[in-house]
């Protein structure tokens, strides 16, 4: 079959009548978005279809409606005239009216076909004429919308569809039946026979028995192996799916590891740094830093207080003594050799005394204080001074002494004793905190520097990660982080089905081999009556036909699909010029369809193919399945294509329409390729650089100039062949 | 048993100059809202009002600055805590109490309050007596420190706003004894 010309009237962006003649070879349909592309194709696609009479308004050209009279009408159509065993052509076409109301009418739908031959035109059915000439079958592999319709196996019944049609085995399959139908009769009537056999009938019995389990059991595990084969499949469709986000998916886990881990740390320094230094000043009493000096200047003072405060008592004390006559006393106060003021009673305090005594050693100066000593002597006096003290003041409270003492409060005692308490641990800490303070904002500022680099990594981190979104826009972050997630599970659990698919098949085989042992034991057995020896060398003799001619069908899908692997290699050579290419290869699926997947030349499969990669290789296919189908049933048919290469960059572009142009097929491409944008009338036009180097015929559809986008009795599609 | 000087200080409320009761003491603390209401008072720098009299405090000592409070009574104002409850309370959230800060205060009264403490042992004149000199020590470098503040704001009102400002001021201060031990510890012996 070949396409001569297609007319098409009136059919919605096509106002009146316009003409499409169509080359032997590529014919190319160039618009932009918008111009009628995917109208052009949408018409032949009514066209060829049979199921309905569709004479929709919505296919009436707005502006031919706008336009006519009242009461007027006209006719939408398309017609396309074709070689095939002779001239043809085949015509849709419905009428449309106005009536007085202005509304539209549609009525007259017609499909009407002619057979031309000479200068005679014979009218035939034109679904009839269609069908004979470009089946239904045949046309599911010729019209192609987009890229995602490529790929031919898609659905379950496409291989068994295609190996019907095109690889002529059908027949097999009669064939197949009806010697399994003999095999099966012969098979009756042996076993029935044999079973009348009174020394046959116990073993036939047997075998009988046990081979009718072997068979149930066989029945069971293909079963579970169909069932396990499904699983299998679809685990490996989803998994196909996933995995061509796989790598980003992986990317983005680890950048959003990378990235929680930085946060982390992000937020342990920000611990670190954000200090209250006005609380700590506080609190944490750093605005004690300057204080070591007041401290000394308090304890010098208080200590001066002190002194002063004990030599005034004591100058009082001796004032009383000398006035009381207690010599003694004098004596007693006296005892410090250079006349020194003596500490006050309380010092120091009775069990250090004690504890210098009876360790026999002066704990002040670490010199020994042997019994018997001076030094002894000396600490045994200032305990009994002490003791004194005590007992007088208590005797003095008791007695209430009358005569007023020189300090009747303890103020300076009291500040004394604090100064004593502070000095020591509180003072060595005071004369840290400097250091503290110094070492703590150290730590703080290179922390700081920590998390200077951090959020350098941070920022580098999520820019990574805005990138790798950037890439894949079809998908969101959560989207990818399911994908993750899901690729992981469905890996296992295809892992495990596969498994468990070649364990049943392992149980199949063996369970196989045994039915075979249980039938060659049945012909083996050697019937009494001549006729059954008969009747059993016939059922031998179909049992084998029956199976020649099963082996015989799977060998020939077998060789279809290699017939198709190795053409469909030969398109995607040509179609990949210099680029890279790969192998295609088409396995036969459990579920009765086939898979095309794309191997390198290492043999290892390229999950995810490119997405020119992907069309060529299933254009190769298309190419391939014509090409068969050609040799075949001796008949060529077109194929035709809405924009397959919108993955495709400028130069994959060049090359892959010089292929198909020295392709010997007739091919119909809609594309918006080999368009440029002229800056100086600021729209898209033809490239004739481009244009020039092909041999093809080449139309330029677009919206005829001044429509308006939101009235669409304004657009109208104009037609115009450049070569 | 007589009361130390330490407590009757404690129980006393330093006075400050009510001028400063906006531009520094409410600005900068949570003066006059009430413990009650002190979780909705956010970005201030310091809690009560007594903390900001503190720094005022350690400034103008530090500085070895004082300055007499004006003389009208109207114009003065004290703090709503005496000192004995000073730091006492970690109820704000992140903070902690520092009970012993008020006591190094005391100390640095003592060491700087030109007072004859002789006296007040003979009984010649009253604690009180001594307590006010301490109280007005106490009040005159803090109004020293906020004056000091007060400059810095009409330079820049954000002064104190940076976090480190106050600490800066505290980190300018010499914190070495450098005076040599002139008197020798008392002999023992």
């Amino acid at each position: 079959m070949k396409l001569n010309k297609i007319i098409i009237k009136n059919f919605r962006s096509y106002y009146g009548e316009n003409y499409f003649e169509l080359s032997d070879g590529l014919t190319l349909v160039i618009g932009d978005n918008g111009d009628g592309k995917t109208t052009f194709f949408e018409a032949l696609e009514w066209l060829f279809d049979t199921s309905r009479d569709n004479k929709s308004e919505s296919n009436i050209s707005e502006m031919r409606k706008a336009e006519i009279e009242i009461e007027d009408s006209d006719e939408v159509s398309v017609t396309m005239s074709f070689e095939h065993r002779g001239e043809k052509e085949i015509s849709k076409k419905f009428i449309f009216e106005k009536d007085v109301n202005g509304a539209i009418r549609t009525r007259d739908f017609s499909f009407v076909g002619y057979e031309i031959v000479g200068s005679e035109r014979y009218r035939r059915d034109g679904k009839i004429l269609l069908e004979s000439c470009f089946d239904t079958v045949v046309r599911r592999y010729c019209l192609f919308k987009g890229e995602r319709e490529l790929n031919v196996f898609d659905n379950n019944t496409a291989l068994k569809t295609l190996v019907d049609t095109f690889s002529g085995i059908k027949q097999f399959d009669n064939l197949v039946e009806l010697t399994s139908y003999f095999e099966q009769q012969s098979d009756n009537l042996v076993t029935k026979e044999l079973k009348k056999d009174k020394k046959q009938e116990a073993v036939i019995k047997r075998l009988e028995s046990e081979l009718s389990k072997v068979q149930s059991a066989i029945s069971d595990v293909r079963h579970d192996i169909s069932i396990k084969e499904k699983a299998v499949s679809d685990y490996e469709t989803r998994l196909r799916v996933l995995e061509e986000n796989q790598d980003a998916c992986e990317n983005l886990q680890n950048i959003n590891a990378r990235i929680e881990q930085k946060r982390i740390e992000q937020r342990k320094l920000m611990g670190y740094i954000n200090l209250d230094y006005n609380a700590m000043l506080l609190d944490d009493m750093w605005i004690l830093r300057a204080f070591p000096p007041i401290l000394s200047e308090y304890q010098k003072k208080v200590a001066a207080l002190s002194r002063e405060k004990r030599k005034l008592q004591k100058a009082e004390d001796e004032r009383i003594a000398i006035e009381k006559g207690k010599q003694e006393a004098i004596q007693e106060i006296q005892k410090l050799a250079n006349d020194a003021t003596p500490l006050p009673w309380n010092l120091p305090d009775k069990e250090t005394m004690q504890e210098m005594i009876d360790d026999e050693i002066c704990k002040v100066c670490g010199r020994p204080a042997k019994k018997g000593s001076d030094a002894y002597n000396f600490m045994v006096n200032k305990l009994n001074e002490y003791l004194d003290h005590i007992r007088k003041k208590s005797e003095i409270s008791q007695q209430q002494d009358p005569v007023k003492p020189l300090f009747e409060n303890t103020y300076i005692n009291e500040l004394h004793t604090r100064s004593i308490q502070l000095s020591g641990d509180t003072e060595q800490e005071l004369i840290m905190l400097a250091t503290v303070i110094a070492d703590r904002l150290a730590f703080v500022q290179s922390r700081k520097q920590d998390l200077e680099r951090v959020n350098k990594d941070l920022i580098e981190d999520e820019d990574a990660k805005m990138q790798l979104l950037i890439q894949t826009p079809d998908l969101t972050e959560e989207m990818l982080i399911k994908n993750f997630k899901d690729f992981k599970g469905l890996s296992d659990s295809s892992k495990r089905a596969s498994l468990d698919l070649q364990e049943l098949k392992h149980e199949l085989e063996e369970l196989e081999a045994q039915k075979q042992d249980l039938k060659e034991q049945q012909n083996q057995i050697v019937p009494s009556n001549g006729i059954v020896r008969v009747y059993q060398k016939v059922h031998i003799a179909l049992e084998r036909i029956m199976k020649a001619f099963e082996a015989a069908k799977d060998r020939n899908v077998a060789e279809f699909i290699q017939t198709l692997e190795e053409q469909a290699n030969i398109y995607l050579k040509k179609l990949n010029a210099d680029d890279f290419r790969g192998v295609i290869k088409i396995k036969r699926t459990a579920d009765g369809s086939a898979r095309i997947n794309l191997y390198s030349s290492n043999d290892t499969l390229i999950a995810n193919p490119g997405g020119a990669q992907k069309t060529t290789m299933y254009m190769s296919v298309l190419f391939a399945i014509s090409k068969i189908t050609t040799l075949k049933r001796d008949e060529d048919y077109p194929l035709i294509f809405d924009a397959p290469t919108s993955s495709f960059g400028d130069f994959k572009e060049d090359i892959f329409y010089n292929i198909i142009d020295n392709i010997d097929k007739q091919c119909i491409i809609f594309t918006k390729d080999l368009l440029r944008y002229n800056r100086e009338t600021e729209k898209r036009e033809l490239d004739f650089d481009k244009i020039n180097q092909l041999s093809c015929s080449v139309y330029r559809i677009q919206k005829s100039p001044g429509y308006d986008e939101e009235d669409l009795s304004t657009i109208r599609t104009i037609t115009e062949r450049i070569k | 048993m007589a009361e130390k000087l330490y407590d009757l200080w404690a129980k006393r409320n330093p006075n400050w100059e009510k001028r400063f009761e906006d531009s520094i003491i409410k600005n900068f603390s949570d003066y006059g809202k009430g413990v009650t209401k002190l979780g909705e008072a956010k970005g201030k720098l310091f809690g009560a009002g007594y903390e900001v009299f503190i720094i005022a405090f350690f400034i103008g000592l530090y500085y070895g600055q004082r300055r007499k409070l004006i003389d009208d009574s109207t114009k003065i104002k004290s703090l709503g805590q005496p000192i004995q409850y000073w730091g006492n309370i970690d109820s704000v959230k992140g903070r902690k109490a520092y009970p012993k800060l008020k006591e190094f205060i005391f100390i640095a009264l003592v060491a700087k309050t030109d007072f004859d403490f002789i006296a007040l042992d003979k009984g010649l004149v009253t604690p009180r007596k001594a307590v006010d000199a301490l109280m007005q020590t106490m009040e005159e470098y803090a109004n020293w420190g906020f004056h000091f503040m007060e400059d810095k704001l009409i330079d820049n009102p954000n002064y104190f706003y940076r976090e480190t400002a106050f600490l800066e001021i505290f980190l300018t201060f010499d914190s070495s004894t450098t005076e040599s031990t002139e008197d020798e510890p008392e002999s023992l012996d």
